[in-house]
């Protein structure tokens, strides 16, 4: 795994940004490094900017703001603030995996969008769709409220009720501990 | 009876119970014994669940896999979204560094993931275990002249060499299973186009909605037959919003393929749950009345 990040959070914002008016990229190796502690965020690492992601990118194709290889350039200057904002253009993504499947480097640029997902979601900038569906889960372990329309509809085919998800063993399960997070 | 871990997921058994009716009625004829998983969660979904924190994510996916490992099956889905999620899961837990850290978390309820149950799509159960041809032998119907434009979306297919179902740049397997059904599979011109449903946002996901029931309607098709039931809602009352909003005249009924199974198998039409779709897939009544003669 990578090295736990050290650098402050102003140490970071002293680094983030393109210097505009001249040719040189100062690099945010902190913004990174967080991206390395999430699973496979420091695949972009491989991406040599071929574009091969682009051809089939249905966002791309609908949306000109989104496109996977300027995303991957971005992460590779470790440009936080064009990715990590409110309203985030990585939403646009559809999760088609068409990236996943073309790419050459084995770079997966939507495992890597995701990653920058998870970050957005540690700032708290997950969309509503986003939340309500991990606020569902976690009162009932499914994506589906629970409503007794439900039960109803599955008697008329004979099925049983749904059957009730063990939330005590499901919710142990989520959220990182102190420990297990130095030792990774 | 062959025996498999049925994983059934949330949307299906919960919006759709039709589907799993019909999952339910048309495998034991083909000689598969559905195994309940008792326990099971939200697999969990691989698009919102997993964009907070892919660690949680696997954690939650690793602990439905132990399920089926307690039982010493292989497990089978139903939906695109569950095959992705366990499909995953089941891929990446092979890197050993990354196995331990979720056994870290497993070890907080006493559970321990070991990679023993694969993770198989019930159209590939179907293909490898039943075969084509044991399918066309379970039809008491045969769907004869029937057109069913394909759509397969995103997840059956891509990651392949996770997902491990069929070439994503030429699928076969729907059009086959389709065929054995004695009906005639079409491929529309945007076949491989994605239905937007997982793209936050109205605009891109309509516009990409419409190009694609554009060249569903070109087909002129009697059905659709799908796989997958997000792609689903997309095609039924996402149909009908996207025809009133870029007002077309788009009416081609979606259709679960294993609805459409249980059907040819000689369920009757009224079993099956269609009532409730927005769009009914009506030409299938004329098989009814063929047999009835």
């Amino acid at each position: 795994m990578a090295e736990k990040r050290k650098s402050s959070k102003s140490e970071r914002a002293g680094m983030a940004s393109r210097s505009h008016g001249s040719d040189v990229v100062r690099v945010d190796f902190a913004f990174k490094r967080e991206l390395a502690q999430k699973v496979e965020g420091d695949l972009a690492n491989f991406c040599y900017q071929c574009g091969a992601c682009v051809g089939d990118c249905p966002a791309t194709r609908y949306s000109p703001a989104f496109n996977p290889r300027e995303i991957m350039l971005k992460v590779l200057y470790g440009l936080e603030s064009e990715l990590l904002g409110p309203d985030s253009v990585l939403w646009q993504c559809t999760n088609c995996y068409g990236c996943h499947e073309r790419c050459p480097q084995e770079v997966k640029p939507v495992e890597v969008i995701i990653s920058l997902k998870n970050m957005l979601a540690d700032r708290g900038l997950a969309p509503p769709a986003a939340d309500k569906v991990i606020q569902t889960f976690m009162s009932n372990g499914r994506t589906v409220p629970d409503n007794p329309a439900i039960d109803k509809q599955r008697a008329k085919f004979d099925l049983p009720p749904l059957r009730t998800v063990p939330m005590d063993e499901v919710l142990a399960l989520i959220g990182s501990e102190v420990e297990e997070e130095s030792g990774s | 009876m062959k025996r498999y871990a049925f994983f059934p997921g949330c949307l299906i058994p919960a919006r759709h119970p039709a589907m799993e009716f019909a999952i339910r009625s048309s495998l034991p004829k083909l000689g598969i014994e559905i195994v309940d998983l008792e326990g099971a969660s939200c697999c969990p979904d691989p698009i919102y669940f997993k964009s907070k924190d892919k660690l949680d994510w696997l954690a939650v996916a690793a602990r439905n896999l132990t399920l089926a490992e307690d039982l010493g099956l292989d497990i089978f889905t139903n939906c695109s979204g569950c095959t992705a999620t366990l499909s995953e899961t089941y891929h990446l837990l092979q890197d050993e560094e990354l196995r331990d850290r979720v056994n870290q978390r497993l070890a907080r309820i006493d559970r321990e993931y070991r990679g023993t149950s694969r993770v198989r799509h019930i159209a590939t159960l179907v293909r490898d275990e039943v075969g084509y041809d044991a399918v066309r032998e379970s039809v008491e119907r045969p769907l004869e002249g029937l057109k069913v434009a394909i759509h397969y979306g995103c997840h059956l297919l891509k990651p392949s060499r996770i997902m491990q179902v069929d070439n994503p740049d030429n699928p076969q397997v729907l059009e086959r299973l389709i065929e054995a059904l004695g009906a005639t599979p079409v491929r529309h011109a945007n076949w491989y186009l994605c239905c937007g449903k997982a793209c936050d946002g109205e605009d891109i996901p309509n516009q990409m909605m419409h190009d694609l029931l554009a060249t569903v309607h070109d087909e002129k098709a009697d059905v659709l037959g799908m796989i997958c039931p997000t792609c689903f809602g997309q095609f039924d009352h996402g149909q009908m919003k996207i025809a009133k909003l870029f007002d077309e005249d788009f009416h081609t009924p979606p259709i679960y393929y294993f609805q459409l199974l249980a059907f040819a198998q000689g369920v009757p039409y009224e079993k099956l749950g269609f009532e409730r779709q927005r769009f009914k897939p009506v030409a299938l009544q004329r098989y009814e009345e063929v047999a009835a003669k």
